[in-house]
């Protein structure tokens, strides 16, 4: 069975009285362990589709379906228990809260989620970046590279099955991009994570093992197999 | 408005079932200086006193100063238990003073009931009293008075002697006004007495001497419905004989069959004269701009049987006593001199001419 | 200059604009702010009766007034009257009636209606009045308040008699005087007959005559009367009161202002948001060329609308509230203090400039700051990339030693005489400890935070950790908010505590002195200016009854003593076999003073009096009484909470030696041991016969006290309220900005897989610690400055001793108030917070 089901998806938002198209019949079968770089220039779609994705947002055609569970059908409570269990989300901006510490931002989801023993998986996490030794710094400590791996680690903290990464590598220099792109593709491999990486940057489409082309709220073509 | 709470008060007090006054009757056995005094069982009392002063400087004054008794029948439920601010007489007094080389008149008046010594008439010793103007008999066998008088204009301070001995007025003691018995007065003068004093007023300080006169009149409702009012004529000849003459005028104008008057001779003998032998011819008229009430300010006067023949006169027009806010009808009172001639001899005189009854909505002599 | 106008509009005016909700809650809160302090002022100078005792009613163009203790013989008057100078000389008898036995103390005044009916106007009698049946008996003139008409009865309760009067007229009322409203007039004669005055005056109205000066005449007067009796200006009594409700007035003047500052809190608060937000646009704004000044005036523009449209509402509501507020301190001032008619709430145009100028002046200062602060924002900050958080550092060590030089200075302060008999360096004291607790807060929320971490955590979840965490990291912000919420509390609960501590000072006191077991006074509203009499054979009668031990006569007199007022009493407390309490001051031996009290012309005064007038044991008080001035040694201080003015208390027959007239003011019955206390009582009630005298138990008089208490600090309780709600406002606005600044916070924690009810959570986390906090340092800061309210500043304006008593009960209630309100004031901005969506707040990067 397919993790995420994307059948024949349009979103519609209104937007100051106008209403604006951002998808238009999307279909896209999500796999465990696929790496899925989703292309196109900014504002075609690409965050919209990462969100219906992510459980953050439900379409207005069509339908998302996670692990057999249509997202249309949910109430908020229920979206929000998919997304503490199934999604972890990744930024262009990273995202961490500046008052928090490293670990402390890493282990946020769980406590968050009320489990237990956040702390320690929080820390784990931390070592399994690299980062353990920055635990107690605040982000603006951390180089931006730094602050991608903790919230690459804040991201799998919770052992989610797809990690929504929204121009991950946007503000790192390349050397600094490939390793947080080695790190995304590590998680597929290590623990069957799918990631789906919304980007326009060319460079980061090694990774991946499907492409998708997305123009003006359309797939326009679709590649796979690169690896 | 003080009228109207003043005649609120007093109509209350008044308005009830008439009290029997003592009339004024022929016969009255006098007694002096008991009768010099009060009669509080008469309804209205008075004692007059008006005068012509000069300075050394030959600066002359006329004063005015009144004390009027009134009875107030006060029925039972009204009385407060404390006797001393009771009601039962009123007493008000007129206070004048005449400039008349300044032309200037100046009159004042006060209300007050007897209260813990306010005013009042005591005989035992001597005096009339209203706030601070009184005059006290000095001597009650030779009739010496002092006067004294202070309001804000001025104060006047007067000794007063008579030259003469008083006259009572009238035939039989009583000096009648009308037909029926009670319409009529008891009327004591001292017609000359000799005053001295000082006069201290925001004009300056003056030394005054000059001739006053003096009438106490007590009686209960002398003058009758048909009477509108009077002209008296207080007249001091220097030829050191007296006059007193009254015009009853009725109310069409006429004068009256009981006007009269009385003749003091040089040796204090006194002469009843009645209506047809004296004559009065009212002159010049004055308008009040205040009352609104014409008075004849000149006069001319003739008593045949004394060869007599008189014209008034007068420096100052404007003496009348009248406010808005007065409790007593309006009258013209004011300082006058005589000329002319009497037992063939010309005569010159000073003295008072009072007017009454001449403003139309006033009723003078209820009282 | 050109750029300033889109500058501000740009910096200021929109987002203005675009946070409605918030703006209208800071508008709302300084507004209230003012508003109290413009109600309390207005409604001050109302209570107070236009400055007139309503016994100095109708008093015409005197200038002078004649007075004695005991009254004025009436023969004086007529000697008087026949000086040879113009004076005139008006005499009055001053007593109070009321209608029925019922309602207010109405002035009943008898004047000499022959001899001066024109010191007042009356107005027009109905035509017929004059003719009415004199079976109406005993007329009086009343005023237009009392709503009676020409021809009608009326019933009036004088000292301890009912009297029938028949209504002549109605007082004509001039422009200006109030207290001819409320007035009943009748002749002097008559008067004196109801009060029971024959052959006295209470006192004499002199006008002077025009051609020379008052202390002339003066002179001239003193020549004139005897010795005992005193030559006054007309109008003293009025000034003397209002000097007495001074301090009451300024006391309710400085609470009033602790809500104002409670608004300047908010402001620079508000201020203070604005520059945070808007660091990167001053950077900009400078980088192209504006100047610091520009910057700092932008900033002070935003707090003059804010002042502005604050205050101008503030007058307003402060106009509302006045009405309010004049209804709660009236009722206080009647009883304490002087029974005068609460003149028209006058809403003058200086009494509005001086609100919205006060309002102008306190938000430009509480804006200083801020304005300076963003002044100095450097030009580089626009090149920030990413919008950062700025993370306040608060230097909160130097603080600190600022705050605790405060709080010296305020010990310093606190031990300062009274200036003027006002207590000024006590009100500077707590000033500065309001200061300085509010420089020491960011240390305290620090400390709190790390203190308090483990515990939040395990009680409160993740999301209190979160609140608490949050409140650390805006520690400038926390703080003024804390600051301003906590001086609301400190105010209440300072007030609080020492209205408790009086209460309880004031039972206990009157559970020791109240032990005999019938008290009798005139019936009819007490007050501190009135002293109705009761027939003095009632007190022999009762004697008489078997059962009865004893009966204690007083009777009080209101008098001057160096221009205040204050009362003389004689009382029988040194009679053998009765036992008054009276307790004195510590180093007093009570028996040896009662003892000697009625051996010679001795006296003992109350704790205000000895405290107003610096007097103590030994001092010598010369009082003007019938026959002359009369030199009093006082024995002993005592303890008395019945009313501020002063009492000079004598042994009853040393009264009666000056004062020979024997009607009681009250009458203390002692039973004997074993005596049944409901026929005594029967039997009382048979001695009065239907006579409107009351009795009283003890326990019945002290709940009559402790009523009057109670109603008297109504206004103070009244103030509380609006302090805490200026700053329960001002929290709500403030949580609503916090709310909005950290939008992208809560949108991540969405991400996160928060819910949204866990946001809400976290707000409701913040806003109750907001609240715990403030409430503990409120508490904290209210306990010093009731010290300073117990011990130095009611003891300065009242002379009062008051023991510390904490009331538990109101402060616990005050304390969950304040926590629920703050509670509830973050519901709305949790809303907010929980309906953004979180895809576009991230969306916006």
């Amino acid at each position: 069975m397919a993790l995420i089901d994307v059948r024949s998806v349009g979103k519609i938002y209104r937007s100051d009285g106008a209403s604006v198209t951002a998808l238009k019949n999307v279909s896209l079968e999500v796999n465990a362990g696929d790496f899925i770089a989703v292309v196109g220039r900014s504002g075609c779609g690409k965050s919209t589709l990462l969100n219906l994705c992510g459980a953050m947002d439900f379409p207005t055609t069509g339908e998302v379906i996670i692990e057999g569970r249509s997202t249309t059908s949910l109430t908020d409570a229920e979206l929000t228990r998919i997304r503490r269990e199934k999604a972890g989300f990744v930024f262009q901006s990273f995202q961490l809260l500046h008052t928090l510490s490293a670990v402390e931002n890493v282990e946020l989801p769980l406590l968050l989620a009320r489990k237990p023993n956040a702390r320690q998986t929080a820390l784990a996490r931390l070592c399994a970046v690299e980062m353990e030794q920055y635990a107690d710094r605040l982000p603006h400590q951390l180089s931006g590279g730094e602050q991608q791996r903790v919230a690459i680690a804040r991201a799998l903290v919770h052992s989610p099955r797809v990690i929504l990464a929204d121009e991950p590598t946007g503000n790192l220099d390349s050397a600094t991009s490939q390793s947080v792109l080695k790190l995304l593709l590590n998680s597929t491999r290590e623990f069957g994570v799918a990631v789906i990486m919304a980007t326009h940057s060319t460079e980061n489409i090694f990774a991946a093992n499907r492409i998708v082309r997305l123009h003006d709220g359309r797939i326009e073509g679709a590649m796979s197999g690169v690896r | 408005m003080k009228s109207r709470a003043i005649a609120a008060f007093l109509a209350m007090l008044l308005s009830a079932s008439a009290r029997q006054w003592q009339l004024a009757l022929p016969g009255c056995h006098y007694q002096f200086p008991r009768d010099h005094f009060s009669h509080p069982d008469y309804e209205t009392e008075w004692w007059y006193y008006t005068g012509n002063l000069r300075d050394p400087g030959g600066h002359r004054f006329g004063f005015e100063l009144t004390f009027f008794r009134v009875a107030v029948n006060l029925p039972q439920q009204t009385v407060p238990s404390d006797a001393s601010w009771r009601p039962d007489q009123i007493y008000l007094a007129h206070l004048a003073l005449s400039d008349i080389d300044r032309g200037e008149f100046y009159h004042t008046e006060r209300l007050n009931r007897a209260g813990p010594g306010l005013a009042g008439i005591d005989s035992s010793e001597g005096r009339y009293w209203n706030g601070n103007w009184q005059v006290r008999w000095v001597s009650l066998e030779t009739g010496e008075q002092e006067l004294r008088a202070v309001c804000e204009r001025f104060a006047i301070h007067l000794d007063l002697t008579p030259e003469k001995p008083f006259v009572i007025h009238g035939r039989n003691g009583v000096s009648q006004k009308g037909a029926e018995p009670g319409r009529a007065s008891h009327y004591i003068s001292f017609t000359r007495l000799r005053a001295s004093g000082q006069l201290e007023s925001n004009g300056g300080s003056f030394s005054l001497t000059g001739l006053a006169w003096m009438d106490h009149e007590f009686f209960t409702g002398q003058l009758g419905s048909s009477v509108a009012g009077w002209d008296w004529f207080a007249i001091q000849l220097d030829n050191n004989e007296e006059l007193m003459l009254y015009r009853l005028r009725n109310k069409s104008g006429q004068a009256d069959p009981y006007s009269s008057g009385t003749y003091v001779d040089a040796r204090g003998e006194s002469r009843f004269l009645d209506s047809s032998q004296i004559s009065f011819s009212p002159g010049e008229f004055w308008q009040s701009p205040v009352s609104g009430a014409a008075y004849p300010v000149a006069w001319k006067i003739a008593v045949p049987s004394l060869d007599l023949e008189l014209s008034e006169r007068t420096s100052l027009k404007d003496q009348e006593l009248f406010s808005r806010n007065s409790y007593s009808p309006a009258y013209w009172e004011g300082a006058v001199t005589y000329s002319g001639r009497i037992h063939s001899q010309p005569v010159n005189g000073v003295g008072y001419l009072e007017m009454t009854g001449y403003k139309e909505t006033q009723k003078v002599g209820a009282h | 200059m050109k750029t300033l106008g889109p500058l501000l509009v740009n910096l200021i005016v929109r987002p203005m604009g675009r946070e409605r909700v918030r703006t209208a809650l800071t508008l709302f809160a300084v507004a209230l702010g003012v508003g109290v302090v413009i109600a309390i002022d207005l409604a001050g100078a109302a209570a107070a009766g236009s400055f007139h005792s309503s016994l100095e009613s109708l008093a015409g163009k005197s200038t002078l007034v004649l007075h004695q203790t005991g009254g004025i013989d009436q023969s004086l008057l007529g000697r008087l009257v026949q000086l040879p100078y113009a004076f005139d000389f008006a005499p009055r008898i001053e007593d109070f009636a009321s209608i029925n036995g019922k309602g207010e103390a109405l002035p009943f005044l008898g004047l000499d209606l022959i001899g001066h009916p024109g010191q007042h106007e009356f107005q027009n009698d109905r035509p017929d009045s004059a003719a009415r049946d004199l079976a109406g008996a005993n007329p009086v003139w009343v005023g237009q308040r009392l709503k009676l008409r020409p021809g009608d009865q009326v019933s009036l309760l004088i000292n301890d008699s009912i009297h029938r009067f028949t209504v002549r007229g109605i007082l004509k009322t001039r422009r200006g005087e109030i207290a001819e409203k409320n007035a009943i007039v009748a002749d002097i004669g008559l008067a004196q007959q109801v009060t029971g005055s024959a052959g006295k005056l209470d006192s004499i109205d002199v006008t002077i005559p025009p051609d020379h000066s008052v202390d002339y005449w003066r002179e001239i007067l003193a020549k004139n009367v005897p010795a005992g009796i005193t030559i006054d200006d007309q109008g003293s009594r009025t000034e003397e009161n209002r000097k007495m409700l001074t301090a009451f007035r300024s006391n309710l003047r400085v609470l009033s202002y602790i809500a104002l500052l409670v608004g300047a809190f908010l402001i620079y608060s508000t201020i203070e948001v604005s520059v945070v937000r808007r660091r990167a646009d001053i950077g900009i704004v400078r980088a192209l060329g504006a100047t610091r000044k520009m910057v700092a005036t932008a900033f002070l523009a935003e707090a003059l609308v804010i002042g502005l449209v604050g205050s101008v509402l503030g007058v307003v509501i402060g106009r509302v509230m006045a009405q309010g507020a004049v209804a709660l301190i009236g009722s206080t001032v009647q009883s304490l203090y002087v029974s005068s008619e609460p003149a028209p709430i006058a809403l003058t145009g200086g009494a509005i400039l001086i609100g919205i100028g006060t309002g102008l002046l306190v938000s430009m200062l509480a804006a200083l700051a801020p304005a300076i602060e963003a002044s100095q924002v450097a030009p580089v900050e626009a090149m920030a990339r990413g919008r950062q958080e700025y993370i306040t550092i608060t230097r909160s060590g130097k603080k600190v030693v600022w705050a605790a030089a405060m709080f010296a200075t305020a010990v310093v302060l606190s031990k300062l005489p009274p200036l003027e008999r006002q207590p000024i360096f006590a009100y500077a004291a707590a000033l500065l400890l309001v200061a300085g607790t509010a420089s020491a807060i960011p240390a305290t929320v620090s400390f709190f935070e790390g203190v308090a971490k483990r515990a939040v955590s395990l009680l409160l979840g993740v999301e209190g950790s979160l609140a608490l965490h949050a409140l650390r990291a805006s520690l400038g912000r926390t703080s003024v908010l804390t600051s301003a919420l906590a001086t609301a509390v400190a105010m209440s609960s300072s007030v609080g505590i020492m209205v408790g501590s009086f209460r309880e000072t004031v039972w206990v006191w009157m559970e020791d002195q109240l032990k005999a077991d019938f008290y009798l006074s005139p019936a009819g509203r007490p007050g501190a200016d009135r002293h109705p009499t009761m027939d003095p054979g009632i007190g022999s009668a009762i004697e008489r009854l078997p059962g009865v031990a004893a009966v204690d006569r007083a009777r009080s007199y209101t008098i001057s003593y160096a221009g205040l007022p204050a009362t003389l009493m004689g009382a029988e407390i040194s009679k053998a076999g009765s036992s008054r309490n009276t307790r004195f001051m510590p180093g007093q031996d009570r028996n040896r003073i009662l003892g000697q009290l009625g051996r010679g012309d001795y006296a003992i005064i109350s704790e205000p009096f000895a405290n107003k007038h610096g007097l103590g044991v030994g001092s010598e008080i010369v009082l003007p009484l019938r026959g002359g001035k009369q030199t009093f040694k006082v024995l002993g201080v005592y303890y008395d909470y019945s009313t501020e003015r002063g009492i000079v208390l004598l042994d009853w027959h040393t009264l009666l030696k000056y004062l020979p007239d024997a009607a009681p003011s009250s009458l203390v019955v002692f039973l004997k041991s074993g005596a049944d206390p409901e026929a005594v009582h029967r039997g009382i009630d048979g001695v009065i016969a239907g006579r409107p005298v009351m009795v009283l138990t003890s326990s019945k008089l002290r709940r009559e006290g402790i009523a009057v208490f109670d109603r008297t600090f109504r206004i103070t309780y009244a103030l509380e309220a609006v302090a805490v709600t200026v700053a329960v406002l001002g929290i709500a606005g403030a949580l609503l900005a916090l709310v909005i600044d950290r939008r992208r916070e809560f949108a991540l924690v969405r991400f996160l897989g928060g819910a949204q009810v866990q946001i809400r959570r976290i707000i409701l986390c913040e806003a109750g610690l907001l609240g715990l906090l403030a409430n503990g340092i409120g508490l904290g800061l209210g306990t010093l400055l009731s010290l300073l309210l117990v011990f130095v500043i009611n003891k300065q304006s009242f002379g009062w001793t008051i023991q510390f008593h904490w009331p538990v009960a109101l402060l616990l209630a005050v304390l969950t108030t304040v926590f629920v309100a703050t509670l509830l004031a973050g519901i709305y901005p949790a809303g907010v917070a929980t309906r953004m969506n979180p895809i576009e707040v991230i969306h916006e990067e």
